[in-house]
Formats: C-alpha cells, structure tokens, sequence
C-alpha cells in the first residue's frame, strides 16, 4: 500500500535517514519505532508528502508521491488522516467545526448531514456530547481523541499517528492503542504508528520496523522481534538502560573534549 | 574584507529570496481570493465580514483619536509659523493636504501595521509552530486560501476606509482648534479648505492606503507562514513583520509622493 525506497534526508551534514526501505501492507498495523530524535517524525513528515527527501521515492499505491506538486498531491491526501502528536486541532474552532472542516471542503454535503457525520464520528472517540467546546476547553488526550476523529472524517484508507500515546496517562494510552486496533479492524484502516512506547506496539502491532541511527535495524511480526537476538533489538524491546545503544549522544571523546575545551 | 563581501552578499541573497516569496505569497493569495470570491460557500467560510470588524471597526476608536489630535497638533504648528506673517488663511489649505496627501495613509499605516500586521503574524506564527498549518495541508486544505485570503481581503477594504476617515477627522481637528483658538471663522475655514483642496487628494490616499494593505497583509502573514520552532520565533517574527511592513510603507509612501505630486 505505502513503500518507502530509498528514503534519505540530511539535515546539516547529519544524515537523519539513510536509505531507509519500509513498506506498509494495506489493511494491516505497521508500527515505526525508534530512539527520540531517530528520524521518526521525519520520515513520518515525508511519507505524507509534507517534506521532500534529499533522495528517494514513497509510492502510495503504485503512485510515486514525492515528485508531485501540491495540488497533485491533493487527491491522496484525501485518502489519507494524519493524528499529529499534540492534535493540532484549530483552536479557533469548535470540535464539531474541525471535523466538519475536511468534510465541508472536500463533499458538497449540505450542513444536516454534515451533523450527522460530525456526531457519528465523535461517537467513535466516546466524545459525541462535545461538539459545541472549543478545543482548549478539553483535557491533552479527549483532544487527540477529537483529532483522531477528524482524521478519519473523510474515510481515509491509510490514518498516519504521529506519537499517539506519549504524554497520556496509562488508561487513556490505552483507550488511544485500542481506537487504533478498532479503526483497523472495524473499519478496515490501514494503520501506520511512529511511536516510542514498545509494550503497546507489541500488543497490537501486524508488522514492527526498528529504525537505529537513520537505518532500518529490524523488522518482522512482534513475535519475531521478541525472538530477535540482535542484542540492539533486545535494548529496544527491554528498554534497558545497558546495552549496544549508548547513553552518550556526543559523537567525540570525552577526554579529549575537556582537554581541547 | 572578503568576510565584509560575504556578509553583505548573503544579506542580500537573503533579501531577494524573501523579495521573491512574498511576491509568490501575493500571487498565490490574489488567485485564492478569486477561488473564495467565486463561491458563495467558501465566501461564507473565510468570515471576511469578520475580518473587516476586527481590522476596521475595532481599530476606528484607535485611528480617529490619533488623527484628531495629529490635525491639532499639525494646525498648532503651522499658526506659529504663519502668524507673524498674517497668513493664517493658508491654514485650512495646508491642513488638508498636509493630512490627505501624506499624514493621513502614512500615519493610518504604521498604526495598523502595528495593530494588524503584528496580530497576523503572530496568530498565524502560533499556528505554525502548533502544526495547525501541517494539519490543514495534510487535509488537502490549501492554507493560504483558508488563512491569508480573508486577512488580505479584510485590510484591502478596510485600511483605504479607515485612511479617509482619519483624514476627515484630522482636517476637523484642526477646524475646531482653527476656529475656536485662532479666531478664523468657520465659513472662511471650510472655504480655505475647499478652494486648495483636490479631488486627486482623496484617491491618492485610497491608492495610497491600498498599497500599504497589500504591504502589511502579505508581510504579517508571510512571517507567520515562515516560523519554525517555538514561542521566541514566533516573538521575533512578529518584531520582525512590524519593523519591515512599517518600513516598506515608508520608502513606499516616499515613492508615490513623488509620483503623485512631483
């Protein structure tokens, strides 16, 4: 459904993604997780065609996105929602316009469905009494709920979620994690999850990919990850503080740092 | 040396890169403003009526205290000049003038530039830096269209309106304070003002007004659409889109001067 080939983006002289190859089947959970600051949100960032790569293509379909233009680009992004790590819902509207504002601008349906739809979706966030409060109004995770309500809005085929738990507490990461499961398999979405959080990963996931230092480290089922005895996979899915992945993000010696400093 | 050449250099690179986006942010929202005109829904959406209540009617309290008070003080000024000479009847003339021609949309748009083009940037600035502007793309919700269209729209129509009312109320200004305290009768002073005064002198302020719209609009949003980071770029964008709008308005005002009346 979506490949990525190739993908490379450096930022200075550092290469966040290095060749990156993922593909993402249709209808199924593909989690993306990695350390923070590991090219995560970028690559994220170019698989919906926000960000051009220094190299590479994304096909979406058999469609190479990345050459596009805008205006080209707008019948995927159709098919496409995104949940953006903290909602960013328009703060100037209220839950009931932000997720009226996909459906307004891209169907000529008149304002009566359009409430219908707004209240369907909200039903399946648990929020369909809120339509009427500003965003500010709610608490972080009811107003990721109410953003992922807007992403799917349009009946996306793919819903990209960008960090969807961090920052929640335990029970409504949980409530998110499962939104996700049910999106997938109620309605047949295919899921795509750039996260950190493992143990949720593990739980739903169809297909994990480890990304390390702008690389692919590993992928597969999470039962194939657990039984990966790649010692850095192992550091990924412990999280323990020991291991291959060093603390230390500095690239120079610390000795010869202070004696030059 | 050569470091003197590079900073100058890449300044100006900088300069004309930014020249050339704000030129493609206008062409880019002309065209959308024709898209949103069209459609009597989209019409509908982009709340323009709103934006001339916010940029228009909220900042006429502001405007026409500074005029009045601009037309007394510049009526105050030249008394003292003229008064030795006894030439009090070019008063009413030079008030007018003075006023339409160059105090009145200059003065009209620095305010504004500072009132308006300062909430634009920053509004928009906070959206960027929220991902708001990311959503309504990944949306397939063309951003200048949803954001910069009725802000433009907005000031076009308002900014030459507020421009004329301050050069009304300043020439009134300076009326009241020619007539009570100067002892010009009010019949000679409306006189005075209308024999100088010229039908050129209202649309070159209109003309004048509309351009320094376009000025502050395109400014004060494109320094929003360009924030990166966090709250400090937001805060230096928004300084950033007062000093260069306030400035642009005044090179350009002494260039239409000078093609008007030169």
């Amino acid at each position: 459904m979506i490949r990525a080939r190739d993908i490379t983006k450096v930022y200075g002289n550092r290469p966040v993604l290095d060749g990156i190859n993922i593909a993402a089947e249709r209808k199924k959970i593909t989690y993306i997780f990695g350390t923070s600051g590991g090219g995560k949100s970028t690559l994220l960032k170019i698989l919906i065609g926000a960000l051009k790569p220094d190299a590479g293509e994304v096909f979406f379909g058999d469609r190479d996105i990345t050459k596009l233009r805008t205006k080209d680009l707008d019948p995927f992004r159709k098919k496409m929602g995104m949940l953006f790590q903290h909602g960013a819902l328009l703060n100037s509207l209220t839950v009931g316009e932000n997720i009226a504002l996909p459906i307004r601008e891209h169907t000529a349906l008149d304002d009566n469905i359009i409430k219908i739809m707004i209240k369907m979706k909200l039903e399946l966030v648990g929020l369909r009494d809120f339509e009427d409060l500003l965003p500010g109004q709610l608490s972080g995770g009811m107003q990721k709920r109410v953003a992922l309500a807007r992403a799917i809005a349009l009946d996306p085929e793919v819903v990209f979620f960008d960090e969807p738990t961090s920052g929640l507490d335990p029970i409504v990461a949980a409530v998110i994690t499962k939104l996700i499961a049910d999106l997938n398999r109620l309605l047949g979405i295919t899921c795509i999850v750039v996260t950190h959080a493992v143990e949720e990963a593990m739980r739903i996931a169809d297909k994990i990919i480890i990304l390390y230092r702008g690389k692919v480290l590993a992928e597969g089922t999470p039962q194939e990850i657990r039984a990966s005895e790649n010692p850095l996979v192992q550091q990924f899915i412990t999280g323990s503080p020991d291991g291959p992945i060093s603390f230390y993000a500095s690239s120079k010696d610390f000795r010869e740092d202070l004696l030059v400093g | 040396m050569k470091s003197v050449f590079g900073h100058v250099g890449r300044a100006l690179i900088a300069f004309l890169q930014t020249l050339s986006s704000l030129f493609y942010l206008f062409l880019e929202t002309t065209a959308q403003s024709f898209v949103v005109l069209a459609d009597r829904k989209k019409r509908r959406q982009a709340g323009i009526l709103a934006q001339v209540n916010e940029i228009g009617t909220h900042s006429l309290p502001l405007i026409l205290t500074v005029a009045a008070l601009l037309g007394i003080a510049l009526t105050v000024l030249i008394s003292f000049q003229l008064r030795d000479v006894g030439g009090y009847n070019y008063i009413p003339g030079f008030v007018a003038v003075a006023i339409f021609r160059e105090m009145g949309p200059l003065i009209t748009a620095v305010i504004i530039a500072g009132r308006v083009g300062a909430a634009f940037t920053a509004r928009i600035g906070t959206m960027k830096v929220s991902e708001e502007i990311l959503a309504l793309e990944t949306m397939a919700i063309n951003p200048v269209r949803f954001l910069v269209v009725q802000r433009f729209i907005g000031l076009v129509v308002s900014l030459p309106a507020l421009t004329m009312l301050a050069g009304f109320t300043a020439v009134f200004g300076g009326f009241l304070f020619g007539s009570t305290r100067l002892g010009i009768r009010p019949d000679t002073y409306v006189r005075e003002t209308l024999d100088v005064f010229l039908f050129k002198d209202v649309y070159s302020g209109i003309i004048k007004a509309a351009v320094f719209a376009v000025i502050i609009a395109m400014i004060g949003c494109y320094r929003g659409l360009v924030v990166e980071g966090g709250a400090e770029d937001v805060g230096k964008s928004t300084m950033l889109s007062v000093v260069s709008s306030t400035l642009a308005i005044i090179v350009l005002d002494t260039f239409m001067t000078a093609a008007f009346y030169g």
